[in-house]
């Protein structure tokens, strides 16, 4: 088995970890989310909203057709992004990282955020 | 020899007769039934965390079915209307824009038992006579009252008036004086305030809390039914404030159908 395969398999793994884990439906899920569909875009961070129901981080972006597009998607509520390693203080306007989430459904600038990669490689996830 | 062993049969006999006596088997039936009075409470004591399911009904418990159509719910015809009429977030018909899941549209309080049901965390405080459930999701909390009985006419409240009793390790839970202004669970399941809940609480391993739930509500089912909920102690430290405002709803709302329409291709369902 080469290195390429095992990458394969271990991206398709990892994505069906993430769509399995049970979703916090709070909002609606595929009413407003491609839940079968993952994006990772390269961010820079405009605004990050600490509050309920849901937190928002809005970042500008390239999408997967090479368009400028600017996102804003939801995460947990603070108290449970507490319990997963977040804080009001973990990303500020101007941060570069990395995004992964759930695309708006009917090509929407709106997703629901699965995890956040710092260019130091940490990590935070939503689940 | 065989003297010797009609001797011990008859003895045995004696014994049996005299062990099976009318007294002695009152004698062994109350000590059975003190050694059950006697048995412990159980201690519930921790936090706790549901599976995040949608629906109480048994046989869909993510909501996946159409409403009004699940095998172990029978509706009265109020109950068919209620839930024909429920837009909730989440199930085959989802919609968050137009929902008219209160708890969603107006951030209404849950109510018991979808307090239960909410994805967050609960936790469960004892004392000599209340046990108290501490929901995180809108700070609200529901006790119970031990060995008390209820009040006469209680008047209708979202979470109801609980008084319980330990039958052995189980908590046993009878809940009335429900309003009508809340569902059940997140897929709409409609209450009256005819509900009545008697729920049997087991601790069933250390890690397990589960409950069980009759749901009798003759205004909106024609017979009573059944739901189960399970909860996992949780280990991520201790409850933080979730309170949740029409104002924050409000933000949240606008934020989201704003970025929608600036950028769907279609209108939003």
């Amino acid at each position: 088995m080469n290195t390429k395969l095992l990458g394969s398999l271990a991206l398709t793994v990892s994505f069906l970890l993430l769509v399995s884990i049970p979703v916090f439906a709070h909002h609606g899920g595929s009413s407003l989310y491609d839940m079968d569909k993952v994006s990772t875009v390269k961010s820079t961070i405009t605004d990050f909203v600490w509050a309920n129901p849901h937190c928002e981080i809005s970042f500008d972006g390239v999408d997967e057709a090479g368009k400028a597009r600017h996102w804003t998607i939801e995460a947990h509520p603070p108290n449970i992004m507490l319990t997963h390693g977040w804080t009001r203080k973990s990303l500020k306007a101007g941060d570069v990282v990395s995004i992964t989430f759930h695309p708006g459904t009917n090509g929407g600038a709106w997703g629901k955020m699965v995890k956040v990669v710092w260019p130091d490689g940490k990590e935070l996830v939503q689940d | 020899m065989r003297k010797a062993l009609l001797i011990v049969s008859a003895l045995v006999l004696l014994g049996g007769v005299a062990l099976f006596s009318p007294r002695n088997v009152r004698n062994i039936r109350n000590f059975t039934q003190t050694a059950e009075a006697q048995a412990k409470p159980a201690d519930f004591s921790g936090i706790w965390l549901g599976k995040g399911i949608q629906s109480l009904s048994p046989s869909d418990p993510m909501g996946r079915k159409p409403l009004g159509s699940e095998p172990d719910i029978s509706y009265t015809a109020w109950g068919i209307e209620k839930v024909k009429a429920a837009k909730p977030s989440t199930g085959p018909n989802q919609t968050f824009v137009n929902t008219n899941d209160l708890a969603l549209k107006y951030a209404d309080p849950d109510g018991y038992p979808r307090s239960a049901i909410h994805p967050m965390r609960f936790k469960v405080v004892h004392t000599p006579d209340f046990i108290y459930f501490l929901y995180e999701y809108d700070q609200a909390w529901r006790p119970i009252a031990l060995n008390a009985k209820h009040s006469d006419d209680p008047d209708p409240t979202w979470y109801g008036e609980s008084v319980g009793k330990w039958e052995g390790d189980t908590l046993v839970v009878d809940a009335i004086g429900f309003n009508d202004r809340a569902w059940l669970d997140p897929i709409g399941h409609p209450r009256s305030e005819q509900l009545h809940l008697v729920e049997h609480w087991r601790r069933v391993d250390h890690d397990t809390l589960v409950d069980e739930l009759l749901i009798d509500d003759p205004v909106a089912y024609t017979k009573p039914w059944t739901g189960s909920l399970t909860f996992k102690l949780d280990h991520n430290g201790e409850l933080h404030e979730n309170i949740y405002t029409a104002t924050d709803e409000l933000r949240f709302k606008t934020d989201m159908v704003n970025t929608i329409n600036k950028t769907a291709t279609q209108p939003a369902k």
